[in-house]
């Protein structure tokens, strides 16, 4: 029964999220204002993969400040987001033993905190999952370290290659001309 | 940065959390009293004044208070004091909040204090308290509250921390607004004991 409550709350969870990642995005992928952020996250050392990802936006103040990222094998993006400050709030994932999990980053000292003052190409870094001491009564903690590899250049082309959407958006020549510049 | 995971099997030991924030106030050491009179004060015991800002203002949408007396916490800033000066390295502990000073955001401040120098060491506000997540805000210290005996109140100006969208503190001022202290202090205890002004100092 207990298991039933908990599985009934992730579920609810869930659906909340869900509702987060609707109400963030309502713009045209071609909508020259967007900006294309995007990132890795190396989660070998964590208890599960990420299977989500969001964005809070901290300025300009908003009703809907999450913004949905999509995620795919450790690479996060988002490529509609208008000018203003985001950083990352948090992840999740799961998995057949390790259960639910939520990756919570914090509001202050976060490292991949964002200004986005011009629309652009933003990449907010690669980083690994490490797991960080706690204490018994408190919550699971975890930091990131910043990787070398992937690079920008690889993210990029993951991108076009596994995002069709993007690919045949305005950001396919921009991707490609970021691209261009990186090899140069 | 030491962001926090939460599995929904753990949610137990978040709720457990709560319960332990809601005990810390009872476990820790009491914080510096409000004073309300003059007449309450004892010989060795000097009343400082000061406050606390944030520049921009906390919107009303940046902090999240829920539950059970997280009320309590709203606009508040908790300042670590210590007669003895030591530089936070890490997340303060329990200890670290004995002898705190409560500040309500944009407000004078009144608490007993002994009548002996002593030292904040910094400052810390919930930003997130009470939901599945708890976040904080940590603000810098190093200032020295400068007390001499036979004080009876002291005006230690207000600390204006200005802070970027990211809740970063970008600079820390000391703003010395005594006049506005001052009268609020005479309306409240009379005139019959001096405000000294004895700005805060940061430690060399």
């Amino acid at each position: 029964m207990k298991h039933r409550i908990w599985l009934v709350l992730g579920l609810i969870t869930l659906g909340l999220l869900a509702g987060c990642a609707s109400s963030g995005p309502e713009r045209d992928i071609n909508d020259p204002t967007n900006s294309l952020v995007f990132g890795y996250i190396d989660m070998d050392d964590a208890p599960t993969k990420v299977s989500s990802a969001w964005m809070v936006q901290v300025a300009p103040p908003s009703d809907t400040p999450y913004w949905g990222l999509g995620v795919s094998k450790g690479l996060f993006y988002n490529s509609y987001l208008p000018p203003g400050s985001y950083q990352l709030s948090k992840f999740g994932g799961s998995g057949f033993f390790a259960g639910q999990h939520e990756y919570s980053f914090p509001r202050q000292g976060n490292q991949t905190a964002l200004r986005i003052s011009k629309p652009g190409i933003y990449f907010l870094g690669s980083y690994k999952y490490k797991k960080a001491k706690s204490g018994m009564f408190e919550q699971g903690k975890f930091k990131i370290e910043k990787i070398n590899k992937p690079t920008e250049a690889e993210l990029l082309k993951r991108i076009l290659d596994e995002s069709s959407d993007i690919k045949d958006s305005a950001w396919g020549n921009k991707i490609r001309a970021r691209l261009a510049q990186l090899k140069s | 940065m030491i962001p926090r995971r939460l599995t929904f099997t753990r949610a137990r030991l978040a709720f457990t959390g709560l319960l332990f924030i809601g005990a810390r106030s009872a476990c820790v050491g009491a914080a510096r009293e409000p004073v309300d009179s003059l007449s309450g004060l004892g010989g060795d015991e000097t009343v400082v004044v000061g406050r606390i800002e944030l520049v921009p203002p906390l919107r009303k949408d940046e902090q999240k208070l829920k539950g059970l007396n997280s009320g309590s916490f709203e606009n508040k800033v908790f300042l670590l004091a210590d007669e003895h000066y030591r530089v936070l390295t890490e997340e303060p502990g329990m200890a670290d909040y004995a002898g705190r000073i409560e500040a309500i955001l944009g407000k004078n401040f009144f608490v007993r204090s002994h009548s002996k120098p002593f030292f904040i060491l910094g400052g810390m506000m919930y930003l997130d308290l009470g939901g599945r997540e708890m976040n904080r805000a940590y603000f810098p210290g190093g200032l020295k509250v400068s007390i001499k005996p036979g004080d009876k109140a002291v005006y230690v100006g207000t600390v204006q921390y200005h802070r970027n969208e990211f809740f970063e503190v970008t600079k820390a001022a000391i703003v010395d607004d005594y006049d506005r202290a001052n009268a609020e202090f005479k309306k409240k205890f009379g005139a019959k004991y001096p405000l000294r002004k004895a700005l805060l100092t940061p430690v060399k």
